[in-house]
């Protein structure tokens, strides 16, 4: 690691233009990605704009029905939470998923998106949910799909100086379930073969109305799933079309060979992981 | 018996709970530089220029060691290696494997030192480069040393090709043997490299003076260290090693101690380097790369009649101990079993890859598995029970093993059974997601033991001014509670409760000497050595108290903190008086002597290739997703013949620390290279380890028979615990599945492609 300048200024618009006042600088937030890459020399800034100082990126709000989550909350904020667990606990379940309790303590909802890694698992459940990021820039602040804000590994929609403050997500449906399944070799705290996250609504018959599927870690982003949605809709979720479900998505991912396995065996996690996860959110949709 | 036997915690615990155990990257001395390394990019090189003097123009470097400044200076030797002398201290001519030394940076900070890193102008050459030892052995392949450096008598090179080791083993006749047999079994078996991971990190603060050096590390021998500093550095050197945390073989003979000592005799200064986790990866002593071949004659009753088996291990980019540890494991390459007709075959080879160390048993483990996943192949082509086939082979007492050795004390039977009643209940049923299946092997092990007799450990007991006994131990505290077992030694014979001694381990200065922390061997010897000390103090304390108290010795007893008659308990003296009378503490020294040979009460002589055999059984009981190919292990047993357990909880949980770290290289973990020879797995975020959420349930047993010699009847088994363990799963993997793997990790995807295989191939 190399010597770098630190500061901790006290509010998110003073952050954004220290940040946006010089070339090589890097927004900390819970540090379990950026401390590593400082680590490892990946990363060799001449600012560090620490944003834990900006108390106003705290906090759990709950707009229209919507819930607002400040971009400093950690994980472990969101595994706990019973205002998540009751209104989106297809969050709470992939917060609970991500690392170590030491990690997830650490870690932030801003730092995981804005991290912009593709294996992550929040994120995924995020896009699922329909979520917006919110992006300040000095005092302006703009809205848009989280599942338009990334562009690739480690690239966002964010322009130089600007910083996530917070995500938001819709009002929860009735009728609705999710789930956030994921797999990994060895440990259950290592980087994901691949993650999936579900979000489906029934009608009053049992038929699906509306579905988002998300894979994660096989592509360059997260993936939204659109075809296998799609095949999902108009009728109740079961075996079959939750297997066509599976079958469309694994097809559309696009994973790489790697550490953690060829894209052969990529894609097969990914149908598992599809038809568990589509399956359990239509159970939980009809509890 | 009061004190052995019993499960006091660790005189330490409640010190590391709390914090406030020191290790040794928490260490400041005074004056104190950091050094940092710069390490080859490249796998193999000529280092055709290198200049340092921009990195010492930087601001707060002290300074910056080369091949110019050691070959500089008359007093320091260049070449380091115990038994392969052939790791210069900084590249002089040559780099050998990506992460090979090639400078030292000395500064003010860590971070100026990493700076200046960049600033060292280098020029390298790249050569053609061999990371596979098979290919490193073909006629032809381009020599990684020009010339061989073995020291130790052991060693027998092949000059003029890679093969830095290459040793025999061999009784009655192979070829007859396989003649007799009624089938003839051959399989191929591989294990790719890992690494240790050990908690602490490795470090070293050298300070080195005109007229005498002093290391402080975490090593694993700091005895043999001293003696290599001192042919290096030729100066009296102390070595001090304060608690490790952890090494598992990896710290036994790095060379990092003298790398950073070069430096301080350079910055005339006290210089610390704490190697990063990534450098443990990239630089750090690994398991090697492993293949072997097992051919195997049985009779129809499935008596073995002839083994042949030859085995290659990795010995990476220089041979310092590598080649040793392969030789070693020649003497239980071919199992714990009567074999009347043996030839193995050892290669231990040079390549472009890092060096190679003891890894907890190393390659015990991977001989095991070769030899019990092949028995269960046998037993089930036979059609004899997969443990019935193990008893009609084992080694029992008064067998000759292929060393020639007698074997006493074994009960690896017994150990079998142990393992298999752990698992007992109705065989666990599969389902359309899940395959289950148990699986079970044993092992022999040995301990590291001289071809001559000589003295490997001595020990001093001390009763001091305050009425307590102190033990000086070499044996480095690494996590195995070895100050409590030998306080519970010299307690138990001196006839005092473990309150009244205390410890100090492991500073060459104040401690008499030992030849390592390694091998599963410091029970036994240094244990012998306390054994020894204590009883010749207790004498001593008897005999002085026999003067003051004017009566016989043998009437006297010493128990808690004085000496009272036996007969008149009132009339005593308290041990802080007893040194007052005799106006200076009581000290004994104590020692063990090993090797040389074993004569029996007939007077009939064998030879001793190891002090004490340590046998084993494991069983694991399996879980395979049909989905993913993933494995789980739910349950895994092991029972060892400890000879005694001195401290049965520490024992138990040992057994449990080592199956829970071969987890790891059984399923997942493999360090991997890319074909220019650079490291893939380079960190953590790379390198999964087991942690609690992979951990199965453990079912530990002790078989303890007393073993004739040890302390009390112990002897060592720090390391067998998790030596079964990959066979073991491989056999429940079959048992699972009924697709045999050759090698480890049994990583999910090649499991599911088998299956898939054997599903196509039982459909198609």
């Amino acid at each position: 690691m190399r010597n770098f300048e630190y500061a901790q200024p006290a509010t998110a618009s003073e952050a954004s233009r220290l940040l946006a006042d010089s070339d090589d600088t890097l927004a900390l937030s819970g540090g379990t990605a950026a401390v590593v890459l400082l680590h490892l020399g990946l990363l060799r800034p001449s600012l560090v704009v620490d944003l834990g100082g900006a108390t106003e990126m705290q906090g759990i709000e709950r707009p229209n029905g919507g819930m607002r989550v400040g971009a400093l909350t950690t994980i472990r904020t969101l595994e706990t939470s019973a205002a998540v667990a009751v209104a989106y606990p297809i969050l709470a379940e992939a917060a609970s998923q991500v690392g170590s309790v030491r990690v997830r303590n650490a870690a932030t909802v801003g730092g995981a998106v804005a991290y912009g890694e593709p294996q992550t698992d929040v994120p995924a459940a995020l896009i699922a949910l329909g979520a917006e990021v919110e992006a300040q820039h000095g005092d302006s602040r703009r809205s848009l799909p989280l599942a338009d804000f990334f562009h690739g590994p480690y690239e966002t929609d964010l322009a130089h100086g600007e910083i996530v403050s917070a995500v938001s997500l819709p009002a929860p449906q009735a009728r609705t379930g999710g789930c956030h399944a994921k797999f990994t070799i060895g440990s259950m705290e290592h980087k994901p073969v691949a993650n999936a996250s579900a979000v489906v609504t029934l009608d009053a018959d049992g038929a699906c109305l509306a579905a988002r599927v998300v894979v994660g870690a096989v592509g360059p982003t997260p993936l939204v799933a659109e075809r296998a949605a799609s095949a999902l809709l108009g009728a109740p979720i079961g075996e079959a079309n939750a297997r066509e479900a599976a079958r469309v998505a694994a097809e559309d991912a696009e994973p790489i060979d790697d550490l953690r396995g060829s894209a052969w065996y990529k894609r097969r996690i990914v149908r598992v992981l599809v038809e568990r996860a589509v399956r359990r959110a239509a159970e939980r949709a009809a509890a | 018996m009061r004190v052995v036997g019993s499960s006091p915690p660790t005189l330490e615990a409640e010190d590391k709970v709390a914090g406030r155990t020191r290790y040794l990257p928490d260490e400041v001395v005074p004056g104190m530089a950091h050094a940092k390394v710069l390490r080859s990019p490249y796998a193999h090189a000529r280092l055709v220029f290198i200049d340092a003097s921009p990195a010492r123009a930087l601001p707060g470097v002290v300074c910056v060691l080369t091949r110019d400044e050691v070959l500089a200076d008359p007093r320091v030797g260049n070449l380091y290696g115990y038994v392969f002398r052939d790791a210069p201290l900084v590249a002089i001519d040559r780099v050998r494997y990506q992460g090979d030394i090639v400078a030292v940076v000395v500064a003010e900070d860590v971070h100026t030192a990493e700076e200046a890193l960049e600033l060292i102008d280098v020029e390298y050459e790249e050569l053609p480069r061999l990371l596979d030892a098979e290919e490193a052995m073909s006629p032809g392949a381009p020599l990684i040393h020009d010339r061989m450096y073995p020291i130790a008598s052991e060693l027998h090179p092949i000059e003029g090709t890679n093969v830095c080791h290459r040793s025999t083993l061999e009784t009655g006749d192979v070829e007859r043997g396989f003649a007799e047999a009624d089938a003839v079994f051959e399989d191929v078996y591989e294990a790719p490299p890992v690494q240790h991971c050990a908690l602490e990190l490795h470090a070293v603060i050298a300070d080195v003076r005109d007229d005498a050096m002093t290391v402080r590390t975490n090593c694993q021998a700091p005895f043999p260290l001293k003696a290599e500093l001192e042919r290096i550095f030729k100066r009296p050197a102390r070595v001090i090693v304060s608690y490790v945390g952890g090494g598992f073989g990896s710290k036994s003979r790095d060379r990092i101690e003298a790398v950073v000592a070069a430096a301080s005799n350079l910055a005339k200064r006290p210089v610390r380097l704490v190697l990063t986790q990534e450098e443990t990866f990239l630089a750090g002593y690994i398991r090697p790369a492993f293949k072997c071949w097992i051919k195997t004659g049985v009779t129809r009753d499935g008596i073995i009649t002839a083994r042949s088996y030859r085995f290659i291990t990795d010995a990476g980019a220089y041979a310092i101990t590598g080649a040793r540890s392969a030789n070693n494991t020649v003497k239980v390459a071919a199992g714990p079993y009567r074999i009347p007709n043996a030839f193995v075959e050892c290669f231990a080879v040079y390549t472009n890859k890092p060096p190679s160390a003891p890894y907890r048993g190393l390659p015990t483990t991977q001989h095991t598995m070769a030899y019990e996943t092949q028995m269960d192949r046998i037993a089930d082509e036979l059609g004899i029970d997969r443990v019935e086939i193990r008893k009609r082979n084992l080694l029992k007492d008064g067998d000759i093993h292929i060393t020639g050795d007698l074997i006493r004390s074994s009960h690896v039977a017994e150990c079998l059974d142990g393992a298999v009643a752990a698992l007992s209940g109705p065989a666990p049923a599969g389902d359309e997601q899940t395959l289950r299946g148990r699986g079970f092997g044993c092992t022999i092990k040995y301990t590291l033991t001289p071809p001559q007799p000589s003295v490997e450990s001595e020990a001093a007991v001390e009763l001091g001014a305050d009425g307590r006994f102190e033990v000086r131990a070499a044996t480095v505290n690494i996590g195995q509670g070895s100050d409590t077992t030998m306080a519970q030694i010299a307690a138990e014979a001196l006839g005092v409760g473990l309150e009244q001694m205390r410890v100090v381990h492991s500073d060459t200065a104040l401690v008499p000497p030992d030849s390592s922390t390694t091998a599963s061997r410091s029970t036994y010897h240094m244990g012998n050595a306390v054994l020894d000390a204590a009883t010749r103090l207790r004498a001593e304390v008897l005999e002085v108290a026999s003067g003051l108290l004017e009566e016989e010795p043998d009437a006297l007893r010493l128990d808690g903190d004085g000496v009272r008659l036996a007969s008149a308990p009132e009339r005593r003296v308290a041990l802080d008086e007893l040194v007052a009378a005799n106006g200076a503490p009581l000290l004994q020294y104590g020692q063990c002597e090993v090797g040389g040979e074993y004569v029996d009460e007939q007077g009939k002589r064998y030879p001793v290739a190891s002090t004490f055999w340590t046998f084993a059984a494991a069983g694991a009981e399996v879980e395979v997703s049909r989905e993913t190919g993933q494995i789980t292990l739910s349950r895994v047993s092991c029972a060892v013949n400890v000879g005694r357990a001195v401290n049965p909880v520490s024992v138990h949980k040992q057994i449990e620390g080592g199956l829970g770290m071969e987890l790891g290289p059984t399923l997942f973990e493999r360090l991997v290279w890319d074909g220019d020879g650079q490291l893939l797995t380079s960190s953590l975020l790379d390198y999964p380890l087991p942690t609690m959420s992979t951990m199965p349930r453990y079912e530990t047993a002790l078989v303890e028979p007393g073993f004739p010699g040890g302390p009390y009847g112990a002897k060592g088994m720090g390391e067998v615990g998790s030596v079964v363990l990959p066979a073991a799963v491989l056999n429940a993997v079959y048992d699972a599945t009924g697709v045999r793997f050759h090698s480890v990790p049994l990583h999910p995807e090649a499991v599911l492609r088998a299956l898939e295989e054997a599903g196509e191939a039982a459909n198609g």
